[in-house]
């Protein structure tokens, strides 16, 4: 009995191996049964894959970045390296930036006066050694700048040129305290002296006491013999309010500079101006208010209550 | 063996066959990982006997056969894996200790792994395919045989347990 026994266990081993060998001379031969066999399997585990997927979603991203734990923390040191250089870049392209639209303002300003200037860069502001306003720019001698010479920027005057070294000038800017320059309100002929007070505010105080001056003027740089220190034209600042008081011999007025002194990166150096006073040709153009949109909206009165529905009897 | 044993392997089968397409091979541990189901048929086969052990391989073979992972000829994994199912419940009841010691079962059933693996490569070779550079090969047979080593102790109180549930037996694993 136990032979029997080994004997069909021996003949089911064969014929297992059989089936297998026939299995695989079949799918050899390129039976399409077999091929269909596995892909109605794949068809039929293809749903529950993809759930399989979706719910194991996080635990293969937990091996993977066990698996990766170091490529994952030096990939993050690089990354971090590399956004620390391009805010850098950012940063430094922003002031590029400014500086670009700085000095393009000032080109423009020049080129429509026609003055040939020599742009520089601010490269050192204010001096805590001293109470003086003034900044340092990149061009000096070399680039031909010389002392009383008039700096601007694109908003209008900056200063004028106090001292000059080879590669260095120092300005002294318009706000500072011991600043004087004779200015004219642009469409008039009224002249005056405008001091500066140590901020962006000066004071005007006018020549003639017969003439009036108003909130809103413009004033414009009256210019000096041989154009040093002041060319004519520049645009200076605007009367922000008007000091009447009686028996004052002549009007004075605060004046707001048109250039912001503490956000200077670009200015340039007028070199020389144009025989030709530009007049008010470079008084800058009035802001265009934003149109805000009316709204209209139409009420029908509602039809009053008769005396009877207020329940008087 | 009755319809009810039968089922219940069936079903049990198909499930980890399941597990294995759908949840194994979806979490790309390294190496390539392992294959439940092949660890699985293997540990079932080891507490069966050599002619059940055969058809355990034939069926979970043919299991094998149908995923589509598998690049081979149809029916060569059935054919590996009735030989190694045969092998490994003639070793186990062979050496009465395979039964009562888990270390024994865990060398016999990665080493069935290794050996089931090898025999897929030498019937792929035989057949023509191209089965990748040497170092490949020994590198992913290595990696096979340390996950198989790892998981096999993980599962087998699992199987022995369901397998003593279905055939009203008592393992001592």
């Amino acid at each position: 009995m136990a032979r029997g026994g080994e004997n069909r266990g021996r003949l089911l081993l064969i014929i297992l191996i059989i089936t297998s060998l026939f299995l695989i001379t079949l799918d050899l031969r390129g039976v399409a049964v077999l091929g269909g066999l596995r892909s109605g399997t794949q068809s039929a585990l293809t749903p529950v894959q993809s759930v399989g997927a979706t719910i194991l979603s996080p635990v293969r991203n937990f091996f993977v970045d066990v698996i990766y734990l170091g490529r994952t923390r030096s990939e993050m040191e690089r990354l971090r390296v590399e956004n620390g250089d391009l805010l850098t870049q950012l940063r430094e392209r922003r002031s590029v930036d400014a500086q670009l639209e700085q000095l393009q303002g000032a080109l423009d300003l020049a080129g429509k006066a026609e003055y040939k200037v020599v742009s520089a860069r601010v490269i050192s502001q204010g001096a805590t050694t001293s109470f003086t306003q003034t900044i340092t720019i990149d061009a000096g001698s070399r680039n031909g700048v010389k002392p009383n010479m008039t700096v601007i920027n694109a908003y209008g005057l900056i200063g004028v040129v106090k001292t000059v070294y080879p590669g260095s000038a120092l300005i002294s800017l318009a706000s500072d305290p011991s600043f004087r320059i004779g200015v004219r309100v642009a469409g008039t002929q009224q002249i005056g002296i405008l001091s500066g007070q140590g901020t962006r505010k000066g004071v005007l105080q006018l020549l003639d006491n017969q003439s009036t001056i108003n909130v809103g003027d413009i004033l414009l740089a009256r210019g000096s013999v041989n154009n040093q220190p002041f060319v004519p034209g520049v645009p200076v600042g605007e009367v922000t309010s008007v000091d009447n008081a009686a028996g004052a011999v002549t009007q004075t007025a605060d004046v707001r500079f048109f250039a912001s002194f503490s956000s200077i990166g670009v200015v340039s150096v007028v070199l020389a101006a144009p025989g030709v006073d530009p007049r008010d040709s470079l008084v800058p153009a009035k802001p265009q208010p934003t149109p805000v949109p009316t709204v209209t909206v139409f009420v029908t009165p509602s039809q009053s209550p008769s005396p009877n529905s207020t329940g008087t009897e | 063996m009755s319809i009810r044993k039968i089922s219940l392997t069936a079903s049990l089968f198909l499930f980890i066959f399941v597990l294995q397409e759908a949840v194994i091979t979806q979490l790309r541990i390294a190496g390539g990982g392992f294959s439940l189901f092949l660890i699985f048929a293997l540990l079932w086969s080891a507490l069966s006997t050599p002619n059940l052990g055969a058809l355990i391989g034939f069926t979970a073979g043919f299991l094998i056969d149908l995923s589509q992972s598998t690049s081979g000829a149809f029916g060569q994994w059935t054919l590996v894996m009735i030989l190694a199912g045969f092998g490994i419940s003639y070793l186990g009841l062979g050496y009465e200790n395979v039964r009562l010691n888990p270390f024994t079962i865990t060398f016999l059933v990665t080493a069935f792994v290794l050996l089931a693996r090898v025999l897929y490569l030498l019937l792929s070779l035989l057949l023509g395919e191209s089965v990748g550079s040497f170092t490949s090969i020994a590198t992913s047979l290595l990696i096979g045989v340390l996950w198989s080593a790892a998981v096999v102790p993980i599962v087998m109180p699992i199987v022995a347990r369901t397998y003593d549930f279905i055939n009203d037996t008592r393992s001592r694993l």
